[in-house]
């Protein structure tokens, strides 16, 4: 197992460099540059460009921007919030971020799981119905509405929530952004929930252990649901970088500063480290979920455990 | 079963219980603060950085140069005591006032504003707006300082003692006093700046006031700041306010909820919502200075090169449908090139007041031009592709009038072209166009900023149009002999301005305007188009 955890590694971290190379290069064909350049002519752009090191080639820019963040050095903004250093950017908006997104994941998931196994156990029955149209209407209207429509009833209306969000108060700040965003997590768990605990309800080992006298929520934790989580656990991994890594249109409307408006901004406006920053924090958290989850793999399923360990002498 | 979902119904009731208990909303106004929303974060609050609006309006809010703005506009000392300006326009020597004192009780100096324009010029901090210095304002050696062949010291710009600031330019500037509420020209504390190196401008204990207010929470590209009422003000009697707090919301529905919930006071709307509020008397519109336009690439195309088929599409489009219909956000129709509200002449009268009014929606005209075109081009068949940016009105816009030309010039088809804003800007700036629409803010309080980018060559010049006359009356009014006669410069530029549109070098629109909610309990909110949007220093609550 530790070696092929060691392996992995390996390959992710080779994985982050080649994004952040592509990255370089795709951002130097994006048209125009970080500056204004309707007001700037074209030796105000490259005295700016010097001072940055933008004029240098490619490849040396590349690795030097490597090597800087090996030691921690991000770079700075270069228009968000000019000559900041990014990692002073990313001090406030990054735990913002990560924890609204992480109360929506947890809502996500526990909603979701729950639904989906109310719609399996009671398969066929009002509850049913009742859970497959909440599924299709979190995976069908999007978030831009339910935030909207959440800050209209809940923030303005009612005023049982800020509208907007404020730092001094951060938990009930992040109530409605939450709910907003695991809609679409709890619609998706509770289908895929739904349709692979069914699948699992119906198979031999479960009449087994229904005739053993296993019943009830003994029977669902033990027995139904490890076999349910592979596919699911599958699923909400893309889903928790998803909603870890900032909704712009959330952040939009209630004003909440994260980074996922920080990276749209960014690319509107050239930023270049901002969004280099921002997609390699994406995808090492992407890649570092992935291989969680492939190790998780192992741990729910003592099949897959055993076929990754190989035959041992 | 029934057990655990009983449980779980209790504990999610438990859990919105705590969380809404606590989260009543607050409004902790000890006074008379305003709430404020802008629409972007402040992206620095170094004057020699900062580049847009937001910032500027609060880097003035705590900060002020040798002049202000006033409310019609005009400017007016703030930190100057006293200016003289030597026969030739050429020198201004300013006396500094003896009670401004920077918020740590330094006073302020003339130092601190050599310092701060030496750093606008100097080409190792690569200021983006060292354009104000070597290009409008016309410093001695800004030129050649930013391109660094000389010295930093040898900028025009020279402390004679403490308290006196002597300004060499190298031609005479007509509007230089009007430059001075810019913030690229406001003075810096030298060794307060040099002790916070890059941590300058960056929290309330990196910048130093010597303005109506003091700074008083921030962070970089925070959502929410807020600054106090400055004690120490030279000025501080007329301030009203205890306090400003800035929002930042870029939801104009959320912004406006937030407004009728009380926690706002000032918002800015979309067109849309103007619908909805037109009526209520806390709706207002202000000028927001662009001047949209549509420009033609007159070196690629005869078509397009010919006058009568220029003026043909300019007469095809109606300008108040677009207003009223499209954008309706109070927004003007524009059939000029220097917008309303941009500067007041020497006779006190603002520029357009005293300007002929030129064409605009004809049908009849544009049959006509286009008639006369169509013999002159020996054509009948015209495809023109209208550049448009991503932005919603902007392309509704350039529909609307991709329609009406097709509609009034029989034989003119039009195709839409969509592209990011950047892309947009890159075309256009290397003659990769047909037909563009778009837009320029003003640079500084005066029509040289829209006519001064009609001569031929200049990088602003996107139409690619040349014309000696024209090249002739701009070289007089920036470095000739009618740079230091204001009337008969006045009257060149209205000259010039009469060139433009008989010649239908641009193509105008309209000019935008912001709609905007304003609390009716909100009184002497100053607003402008130009360089600070809006300033606080006599706005009060009652």
């Amino acid at each position: 197992m530790r070696r092929y955890i060691i392996k992995r590694l390996l390959i992710s971290i080779g994985t982050i460099f080649v994004v952040i190379l592509l990255l370089f290069i795709l951002l130097q064909l994006m048209p125009g540059s970080p500056f204004n350049d309707e007001k700037l002519n074209v030796d105000q752009r490259a005295a700016l460009y010097e001072k940055y090191g933008l004029d240098q080639p490619l490849i040396i820019q590349f690795f030097k921007y490597v090597g800087n963040m090996l030691r921690g050095d991000f770079g700075v903004s270069y228009t968000i919030s000019k000559n900041t250093p990014i990692t002073q950017l990313l001090q406030t908006r990054l735990p913002i971020s990560l924890s609204i997104g992480g109360e929506a994941v947890l809502l996500g998931a526990v909603i979701g799981l729950i639904l989906g196994i109310v719609a399996a156990i009671w398969h066929g029955t009002v509850w049913d119905t009742i859970a497959t149209i909440v599924s299709v209407i979190g995976v069908s209207v999007p978030s831009y509405v339910f935030a909207l429509a959440l800050a209209y009833v809940f923030g303005y209306q009612l005023n049982w929530f800020p509208l907007l969000y404020d730092m001094k108060i951060p938990l009930q700040s992040s109530v409605l952004p939450s709910i907003a965003l695991c809609m679409f997590t709890i619609a998706s768990i509770a289908r895929f929930t739904r349709s692979e605990m069914l699948e699992v309800l119906g198979s031999d080992y479960i009449l087994l252990a229904e005739s053993k006298g296993v019943y009830g929520p003994k029977l669902i934790v033990r027995h139904v649901l490890r076999n349910a989580l592979i596919p699911i656990v599958t699923v909400l991994a893309p889903l928790i970088v998803g909603l870890m890594t900032g909704s712009l249109v959330v952040e939009k409307i209630f004003s909440i500063p994260g980074i996922g408006s920080l990276l749209v901004t960014a690319i509107q406006s050239n930023d270049y480290n901002v969004v280099i920053v921002l997609s390699f924090i994406y995808s090492a958290m992407y890649i570092g979920i992935m291989l969680v989850v492939d190790i998780l793999y192992g741990v729910i399923d003592p099949r897959i455990r055993l076929s990754k360990e190989g035959p041992h002498d | 079963m029934r057990n655990m979902a009983n449980k779980l119904v209790a504990l999610v009731l438990c859990l919105t219980l705590v969380l809404t208990v606590g989260s009543f909303a607050t409004a902790e106004s000890s006074g008379k603060v305003l709430k404020v929303q802008i629409e972007t974060e402040v992206q620095s609050l170094d004057p020699q950085v900062a580049t847009d609006g937001t910032s500027f309006e609060v880097i003035a809010d705590f900060t002020d140069g040798l002049y202000q703005i006033d409310a019609s506009g005009a400017a007016v000392p703030a930190l100057a005591a006293d200016t003289q300006v030597s026969e030739d326009g050429l020198t201004y020597t300013f006396k500094i006032r003896d009670d401004a004192y920077w918020s740590n009780g330094d006073p302020v100096t003339a130092d601190d504003f050599v310092y701060g324009w030496q750093r606008a010029c100097d080409p190792a901090f690569a200021s983006e707006y060292a354009y104000m210095l070597t290009d409008i304002g016309l410093v001695k050696n800004s030129v050649a300082v930013n391109k660094g062949e000389m010295p930093v010291d040898q900028l025009g710009v020279k402390a004679i003692d403490d308290k006196t600031l002597e300004v060499q330019l190298e031609s005479p500037v007509s509007f230089f006093a009007s430059l001075m509420y810019f913030p690229t020209f406001y003075p810096v504390n030298r060794a307060f700046c040099e002790k916070c190196g890059d941590k300058f401008g960056t929290s309330p204990d990196t910048v130093l006031s010597n303005g109506a207010f003091i700074l008083t929470s921030y962070e970089p590209a925070a959502t929410s700041f807020t600054l106090e009422k400055n004690p120490k003000y030279f000025d501080a009697a007329r301030v009203q306010l205890d306090g400003l707090n800035y929002q930042v919301i870029k939801d104009s529905q959320t912004a406006l909820l937030s407004y009728q919930n009380g926690d706002l006071d000032v918002v800015t709307l979309s067109g849309d919502q103007v619908d909805l509020v037109q009526d209520d008397p806390e709706f207002t519109t202000m000028n927001a200075g662009y001047l949209w336009y549509i420009t033609v690439n007159q070196a690629d195309y005869p078509e397009l090169a010919n006058v009568n088929f220029r003026k043909a599409l300019a007469a095809a489009y109606d300008r108040d449908a677009i207003c009223a219909s499209i954008i309706k956000d109070g927004s003007v129709p524009a059939t000029f090139a220097v917008p309303e509200q941009l500067a007041t002449g020497p006779d006190g009268k603002d520029f357009r007041e005293t300007a002929p009014t030129y064409e605009g929606f004809d049908k009849d005209s544009a049959a006509k031009f286009y008639a006369a075109a169509c013999e002159e081009l020996g054509k009948k068949e015209f495809s023109i592709t209208l550049l448009v940016e991503d932005d919603q009105i902007a392309q509704n816009i350039a529909a609307f009038i991709q329609q009406e030309w097709q509609n009034t010039l029989p034989g003119v088809t039009v195709e839409l072209k969509v592209e990011t804003k950047k892309q947009r800007i890159q075309d256009i700036q290397n003659g990769d166009y047909d037909a563009c629409l778009t837009r320029w803010g003003p640079d500084y309080a005066d029509p040289m900023t829209y006519l001064g980018m009609w001569i031929t060559g200049n990088s602003n010049n996107y139409g690619l149009w040349s014309n000696t006359d024209y090249d002739t009356i701009i070289k007089r009014c920036v470095s000739g002999d009618l740079a230091m006669d204001p009337a008969g410069r006045w009257d060149a530029l209205h000259q010039a301005e009469k060139i433009i549109m008989d010649n239908m070098v641009i193509l105008p629109v309209y000019q935008k305007c912001n709609a905007m909610m304003v609390k009716s309990t909100v009184k002497n909110l100053e607003c402008h188009s130009i360089a600070l949007n809006r300033v606080y220093k006599d706005t009060t609550i009652e």
